[in-house]
């Protein structure tokens, strides 16, 4: 099976965030494998030992991306593809999924695989939309993947603890949920062998994707909160009382 | 300005969220001059049609098929994509469901347009709308606006209106019509299975809508009981702070914090928690916060929309009681 | 329990890629290639040099001040001036006297206090640099690895075996489970840094110990970001007095960098008598001094760290060779602590490391006699031109600051020889009284907007550790905490960790201590001054630990 896996590298979880315009201030901070994106390279990897084929690694981004794809690289996906973009945070979901959809259009592969969002944007939709773009069935939010007869069975996950098995031709595009399963540590020998794996870089130019955005992050901020606490006194009845009354005509959360 | 909901009904279940959207909608209305267009898509939906049309919209529309009685993305794309070429709205709204996560940027995508997901809320700026959604897993706000012409996709978060504000229609119900849409097998690529229940290894606390935590001031697991009995008369989940789980007296998968959830209900109790920056930062845009705590100075006070300076184990037993007489 | 490691073998294994163990990698591959170039035999590849690294990227662990004597860079790197991330020149060097109230600059900054020539640095950013530079030679960097344990030959080392992977908080195989390698190698170097884990096991085994103990000091930093105007890029103040008491080696710094950022702390000599002191709220309590309340009002707390940092001088220094092993950097004591700069003998250490062992490769003979080269290149450089002369200083402060003064000056004038040489000195964790049941002091906590409690601070650290593991920190008898220190000395690890690791709660009529380790910076202060040395800091499971990104 060959399969491609979409990473995006996001600055990393604990870091600082300072807000500059609608992106934060990249200086100083660290850079890491998005975590949803983790578990669909591990099932990415998992697939490729069960049924064989090359797993590829496709990420969009400026130069420091590259250090996430070797991360990929040195846990066994076989080649990586490096989508130059500087400008790539200005980009809004469609535009970057035009992107990752012109470059997986010159591979073949029988499966593309993503994470369910990103942990910086969090938009959650490129996955859906490099279905739309590569004209291929999808599935998202999928716990279990049963490949059979060139055909596979999923498991996805809906709320409230409901589930759904969903017959899928392939090729296909799918997003994986987090806790899929347990994520491999990257091996020395796979650190050093990732040294010899190839990462080609392309340029968006070259791929012919023009930035059209059909959105516009205007500006990030961080929400100030403009309430101050309400303190309820009294005994601990007449506090709950209170509370509860509140929680049912104020807030209306009961 | 036109505005399209999309609601959603499952096996002729309303899924509550769509009620919330309807909300936004008739909110968006009032503030741009708008109609609000109900849509109900699925097989055998008449019934439900009628319960829209008891609203305060403009119009309700069916979209019925046979091959929308169980969801395929292929399937509402298609039908969806006939209700805009036919209906012609501006803005079509969604609740953000794990549904319309499968199929609503492909919807879009098929109109060349952009979908501005998991909106917390709306303003509007002169003759411009501005939705406002969380980034950095709720660590930051951000403004977006869309770019270019209508049509226009957004899709609301579980809990940023309250479905009982939707109003009901003044003088007798709203028109209820047929949108007719073609719709073919063979276009139809994925094969939805059976459905069941099972008894999730983890539970997922961000998709919770009300969470009741306990911190450091539970003292010993025995005293667990009594939160969780707040939890159930409240309907929420349990969670914790770190050295709840670090204890082992609760999973690690119940742990709020930097290193653990993140998440925004609608309702966060926090019962003996201090509001460590590092639970904090995992709970903080939370719609509404209570906090209770024996310490007045405790830092979990300075995020708490209501706050209650006593001993919770004094709390919890009385609380849990006017819950249930409250919830009935 | 049998595990099945997989082995790997290198020529050199380096196990630290901070600025000493970056250095002998550096150089080392730098020497293979001139080596090779030159038709000498036998060929060497740089690709059988493999550094090992805890944390999760290349500076992730590197905490200091700091201020860069660029010598040992010089030699290492041709443009270092050019290509270098340092961040601005020293223009100005203040020695400050804090009273309560008031400050008094000395009228002429003492000569150990000038640093012409040097530069404000972040090392975290100088090491991730040197860390490009050494992965475009074709050494091997394994991040997020740690050495967990030696593995012992004849008299010596022949390499390390890494942490298992994928245990869960009972010791018990996770599904991703990855047991440590056991990676063997001609010669090892441990570059560990402050009271490298190692180290520490191959002094005591080999008997490497020196005239004296190693004694230690903590060093707690915030960086910050200050309103403009408030401090020059490139001055540095160190400053003496409030609120350390005279019998209290120690004192403050203040580094302006460029972009109004500014780097301060408090260093502290890990060998006080009042086993409660806590260094973070003397801390704390230094920056509520006019001076520096003025410097932060208006700023903005960036990152927080802690370290500790070896204050012994020459005559504790260990043997730094052994049988197929060198220690350099911090690892070995190589920290001028008259001056408080250690970076550049690191590095000066890691260089000297790698052109001995090029001449090991050459001969194929990495026995202690030959490595014993290392021993001798040291002594020929600058690094004990500039430590012997101040063999006896940080040991004159012993009885107080007074003493400390006259026998330095007396050290100065006398090559550093002073009255006694060598003055000999005891481990830092022998200076504690009893606490003879006086009452547990009130925990600082801060303000929250100049000043901090340790978790606040602690956030600001980054530190990350996946809380299903075993706790790395090993109690070796715990029976001891909540009986003998309880009375003894009130459970000093309350105190001196400035990460709030180690609790002591009350349950029911016992006393209990809780650890919670995934709050570790890795100072390593808990392995060095608890009273009955029953703390054994082993390696967590590698890229956990903080997050020091511009620091």
């Amino acid at each position: 099976m060959n399969i491609i896996v979409c990473i995006k590298q996001v600055p990393a979880k604990d870091a600082p965030l300072s807000m500059a315009g609608n992106w934060i201030k990249e200086s100083d901070i660290g850079f890491e494998m998005n975590e949803p994106d983790s578990y669909a390279l591990e099932e990415a990897l998992r697939l490729k030992e069960k049924h064989g084929g090359e797993v590829v690694v496709l990420s969009l981004g400026p130069e420091r991306v590259k250090q996430t794809i070797k991360e990929a690289l040195a846990k066994g996906a076989d080649r990586g593809i490096h989508v130059a973009d500087d400008q790539f945070a200005q980009l809004d979901p469609l535009g970057a999924a035009n992107v990752l959809a012109a470059a997986i259009g010159k591979e073949k592969c029988d499966l593309v695989l993503t994470g369910l969002q990103s942990d910086d944007h969090g938009f959650g939709q490129t996955g859906v939309l490099l279905a739309a773009l590569l004209k291929l069935p999808h599935a998202t939010i999928i716990m279990q993947i049963d490949v059979q007869d060139g055909k596979m069975k999923l498991k996805r996950e809906l709320e409230a603890g409901w589930f759904q098995w969903i017959e899928c031709p392939l090729p296909a595009v799918l997003s994986i949920q987090s806790g899929i399963n347990k994520v491999r540590y990257a091996t020395l020998k796979g650190i050093m062998a990732a040294k010899k794996k190839e990462i080609v870089t392309i340029t968006r130019e070259s791929l012919g994707v023009a930035l059209e955005p059909t959105e516009k992050i205007e500006k990030i901020y961080v929400p100030t909160k403009t309430k101050k606490t309400e303190f309820l006194t009294g005994t601990p009845k007449e506090a709950a009382a209170k509370l509860v009354e509140k929680l049912k005509f104020e807030a209306r959360v009961i | 300005m036109k505005i399209l909901v999309a609601t959603e009904q499952r096996q002729g279940k309303w899924n509550n969220t769509s009620f919330e959207t309807l909300v936004a909608a008739q909110q968006i209305a009032a503030a741009a001059s708008g109609t609000v267009t109900a849509a109900v898509v699925g097989k055998s939906v008449g019934v439900l049609a009628e319960e829209l049309a008891g609203k305060n919209v403009t119009e309700v529309l069916v979209v019925e098929h046979e091959l929308l009685e169980n969801y395929t993305p292929d399937a509402y794309c298609k039908a969806l994509q006939q209700v805009i070429e036919s209906s012609k709205p501006d803005l079509v709204l969604f609740p953000h469901t794990y549904q319309v996560r499968d199929f609503a940027p492909k919807l879009a995508a098929m109109q060349g347009k952009g979908m501005i997901g998991d909106c917390v809320g709306f303003r509007k700026e002169g003759d411009k709308l501005v939705f406002v959604r969380q980034m950095f897993q709720g660590k930051t706000a951000a403004d977006v606006t869309f770019v270019g012409t209508p049509p226009w996709f957004a899709s609301f978060q579980s809990g940023a209106f309250r479905s009982d504000l939707l109003e009901a229609r003044a003088g007798g119900k709203a028109p209820v019509s047929v949108a007719k849409v073609e719709l073919k097998a063979e276009e139809i690529r994925t094969k939805p299975l059976e459905l069941f229940k099972e008894a999730k290894s983890a539970v997922d606390l961000t998709q919770a809508p009300l969470i009741v935590a306990i911190g450091r001031g539970i003292k010993a697991p025995e005293n667990i009981a009594q939160a969780e009995a707040v939890a159930k008369a409240l309907g929420a989940e349990i969670a914790a702070s770190r050295p709840i789980c670090d204890e082992g007296w609760l999973p690690m998968e119940r742990q709020i914090g930097s290193s653990g959830q993140t998440v925004a209900p609608k309702l966060y109790l926090a019962l003996g928690i201090s509001g460590a920056i590092q639970h904090v930062v995992g709970m903080k845009a939370s719609r509404t916060i209570v906090a209770v705590n024996k310490d007045q100075n405790a830092p979990i006070f300075e995020i708490a929309d209501y706050g209650i300076v006593g001993d919770i184990f004094e709390l919890m037993p009385v609380l849990t009681e006017e819950l249930q007489k409250a919830r009935g | 329990m049998a595990v099945q490691r997989e082995q790997l073998e290198a020529d050199v294994l380096i196990v630290g890629a901070g600025p000493a163990g970056l250095a002998c990698a550096l150089h080392l591959a730098n020497l293979i290639k001139k080596h090779n170039a030159s038709g000498a035999k036998p060929e060497l590849s740089t690709e059988n040099i493999y550094v090992l690294e805890k944390g999760r990227e290349i500076g992730a662990h590197q905490l200091s001040g700091a201020i860069l004597n660029p010598k040992a860079l010089a030699e290492l790197v041709a443009d270092f001036e050019k290509s270098a991330p340092l961040d601005t020149p020293v223009t100005d060097s203040a020695l400050l006297l804090f009273t309560h109230k008031s400050s008094y600059r000395a009228p002429i900054t003492p000569p150990p206090f000038k640093n012409n020539g040097n530069f404000v640095i972040s090392l975290s950013r100088l090491v991730k640099w040197m860390g490009g530079l050494v992965e475009a030679t074709g050494v091997n960097v394994f991040k997020e690895f740690g050495g967990a344990e030696l593995i012992y030959e004849g008299s010596g080392i022949a390499g390390v075996i890494t942490e298992d992977k994928g245990l869960d908080k009972n010791g018990k195989p996770k599904a991703n489970y990855t047991p440590g390698y056991e990676l063997r190698a001609k010669v090892t170097v441990l570059a560990e840094g402050p009271r490298g884990s190692l180290t520490k096991q191959l002094v005591a085994k080999q008997k490497l110990e020196n005239t004296n103990p190693q004694t230690y000091g903590i060093g707690i930093k915030e960086l910050w970001d200050v309103q403009p105007g408030k401090i020059k890029p490139g001055y540095v103040a160190h400053t003496m007095g409030w609120p350390l008491p005279t019998s209290m080696y120690g004192g403050g710094w203040i580094y302006g960098l460029s972009n109004n950022r500014v780097s301060l702390g408090l260093v502290v000599a890990l060998e006080y008598h009042d086993p409660r002191f806590d260094p973070h709220a003397a801390f704390q309590t230094w920056k509520t001094h006019p001076f520096v309340r003025d410097l932060l009002d208006g700023g903005k707390l960036v990152r927080y760290g802690a370290k500790s940092l070896p204050y012994g001088g020459w005559y504790a220094m260990p043997r730094n060779y052994v049988d197929g092993g060198l220690i350099v950097g911090d690892s070995g004591g190589f920290l001028n602590s008259q001056r408080l700069k250690g970076v550049h003998l690191a590095m000066k250490s890691g260089m000297l490391a790698a052109e001995t062992i090029l001449e090991a490769l050459k001969s194929g003979d990495t026995s202690a006699k030959a490595l014993s080269l290392y021993k001798q290149k040291i002594d020929q450089s600058y690094i004990r031109e500039e430590l012997w002369r101040v063999r006896n200083f940080h040991q004159a402060f012993h009885n107080g600051p007074f003493d400390g003064l006259v026998l330095t000056a007396l050290q100065e004038i006398s090559g550093g020889r002073g009255i006694i040489d060598p003055m000999h000195s005891q481990p830092g964790y022998e200076a504690y009284n009893q606490i003879h049941g006086r009452p547990a002091p009130e925990r600082f906590k801060g303000d929250g907007q100049l000043t901090f409690d340790r978790l606040t601070d602690v956030y600001h650290s980054g530190t990350r550790h996946d809380e299903d593991q075993p706790c790395h920190l090993k109690v070796l008898d715990l029976n001891i905490c909540a009986t003998r220190c309880a009375e003894e000395y009130g459970n000093p690890c309350q105190y001196f960790c400035p990460a709030a690791v180690y609790e002591m709660n009350r349950e029911g009529e016992h006393l209990k201590l809780k650890i919670n380790f995934a709050n570790c910076v890795h100072c390593k202060t808990c392995d060095i001054a608890d009273p009955y040395q029953i703390i054994d800091w082993t390696v967590p499971e590698g890229g956990g630990g903080p997050n020091y990104e511009g620091m």
